[in-house]
């Protein structure tokens, strides 16, 4: 059985942020004045975390590409009264929009934060408006939204791959983010097929999970930084 | 007059008959029923699909040419229309009008009909070219509608898609057809 997962190599990261202005281009995502910024009240479905180690002038950067986890064991899940986020049947935590009531307690469960609540109704600037990505919806006010894997990919992949004759492969559905990063610190793939990278990857010893803890089961991995 | 029954008791305002009550409700869910239904779907020319379809014996992929390459069917524009009319005029006084209109060179632009809501993903490739299914089954008798119907001839809910799913052993992950 597929399961969809991520590996990300830290020390490959740059911290470009490619993958995020992919993401928000992709995924129609909305983008807030610098006010409302100030705020906090930007969306990051994938959001490049940065830490700065020591003083300066030793001072060294880390990043950190944070997605949705795609836990396989989701806080968010189990807390949805109504169903709008269900984990799928190839792995991915699905967000139903026009099912979501608006209640906002899987934004409260997720240990990750990455789940974001449309307080306002989406905006975007005269000319971006136009560009909205027709395989993704745009959003209304009062429903929480979060990264999804790009799943409109896969299920484009799925039927060019049906109307082929064909088997799925790994290159055939990727996300914006991992599609798009210039070092390919990210990489994406079915966890359990032994012929996709991420199988491998995650076995690497550097692999570990973030706050594995809690029993999440998150299917995001990422390489720890060698030094 | 019996003193035991209190003098108002014959002020007490009759309670409101349940059938007249029902009634009225009835009558309000209908007209909001009739505000909120989908409006008309108006058509440049009363374009006779019957006539198309069984007597000239096109194909729907004439007009509809993208039934089995992408997610929209796509409708037939002037040049489609024309590659006939032009030559020559049916015998309607319909057809006669088309053939004016494309030879004044007006375009035509017929509308949609089925709009799907937009948080709906449907591709007619996926089930058109990959599942097989026929144009009828999700359209109706389209195929043989003599005028443009205004409104759509089946009603999609999503139990319709979710019975053929589980019939056929498609997939029923919400993300497969939710965007």
């Amino acid at each position: 059985m597929t399961r969809w997962g991520m590996v990300i190599d830290l020390d490959r990261c740059t911290g470009c942020a490619a993958c995020e202005v992919a993401c928000k281009s992709e995924n129609n995502i909305a983008t807030v004045s610098p006010e409302q910024a100030d705020l906090g009240r930007t969306f990051s479905w994938m959001k490049v975390m940065a830490q700065v180690n020591g003083d300066f002038p030793d001072t060294t950067m880390r990043f950190m590409p944070r997605p949705c986890m795609q836990c396989d064991n989701p806080p968010c899940v189990k807390v949805c009264p109504v169903s709008a986020t269900y984990l799928g049947e190839e792995g991915i935590v699905g967000q139903i929009y026009a099912r979501c009531i608006g209640c906002r307690y899987c934004a409260n469960a997720c240990p990750y934060t990455v789940k974001y609540f449309n307080w306002y109704a989406p905006e975007w600037p005269e000319t971006a408006r136009h560009a909205l990505n027709p395989d993704v919806s745009v959003r209304p006010k009062g429903v929480i939204e979060k990264c999804t894997f790009c799943h409109h990919r896969l299920q484009r992949a799925k039927e060019e791959a049906r109307s082929d004759g064909r088997e799925l492969q790994e290159e055939d559905f990727q996300p914006a983010c991992a599609e798009v990063c210039p070092t390919t610190a990210i990489v994406f793939g079915d966890l359990d097929n032994p012929r996709h990278r991420v199988h491998e990857l995650k076995q690497d010893p550097r692999a570990m999970r973030l706050m594995e803890e809690l029993g999440t089961e998150p299917k995001v991995y990422y390489l720890t930084p060698r030094a | 007059m019996n003193s035991s029954v209190p003098e108002r008791a014959g002020r007490v305002p009759s309670r409101p008959r349940p059938l007249v009550l029902g009634l009225v409700v009835l009558a309000l869910l209908v007209a909001v029923a009739f505000a909120f239904r989908t409006p008309p779907v108006a058509q440049p020319v009363a374009f006779n699909h019957l006539n198309h379809t069984t007597d000239l014996k096109l194909d729907c992929l004439f007009c509809h040419k993208f039934v089995n390459k992408r997610e929209h069917a796509g409708l037939p524009d002037a040049r489609v229309c024309g590659s006939c009319h032009l030559d020559r005029a049916g015998k309607s006084a319909e057809s006669r009008r088309v053939t004016a209109l494309l030879t004044a060179g007006t375009p035509l632009r017929f509308n949609k009909l089925v709009r799907l809501p937009s948080h709906v993903y449907f591709s007619h490739r996926r089930h058109v070219a990959i599942g097989q299914l026929k144009c009828a089954q999700c359209h109706g008798d389209i195929a043989t509608s003599v005028v443009p119907p205004s409104r759509p001839l089946v009603q999609i809910k999503m139990k319709v898609c979710l019975d053929c799913h589980q019939a056929k052993s498609q997939s029923l992950d919400c993300v497969a057809c939710h965007r």
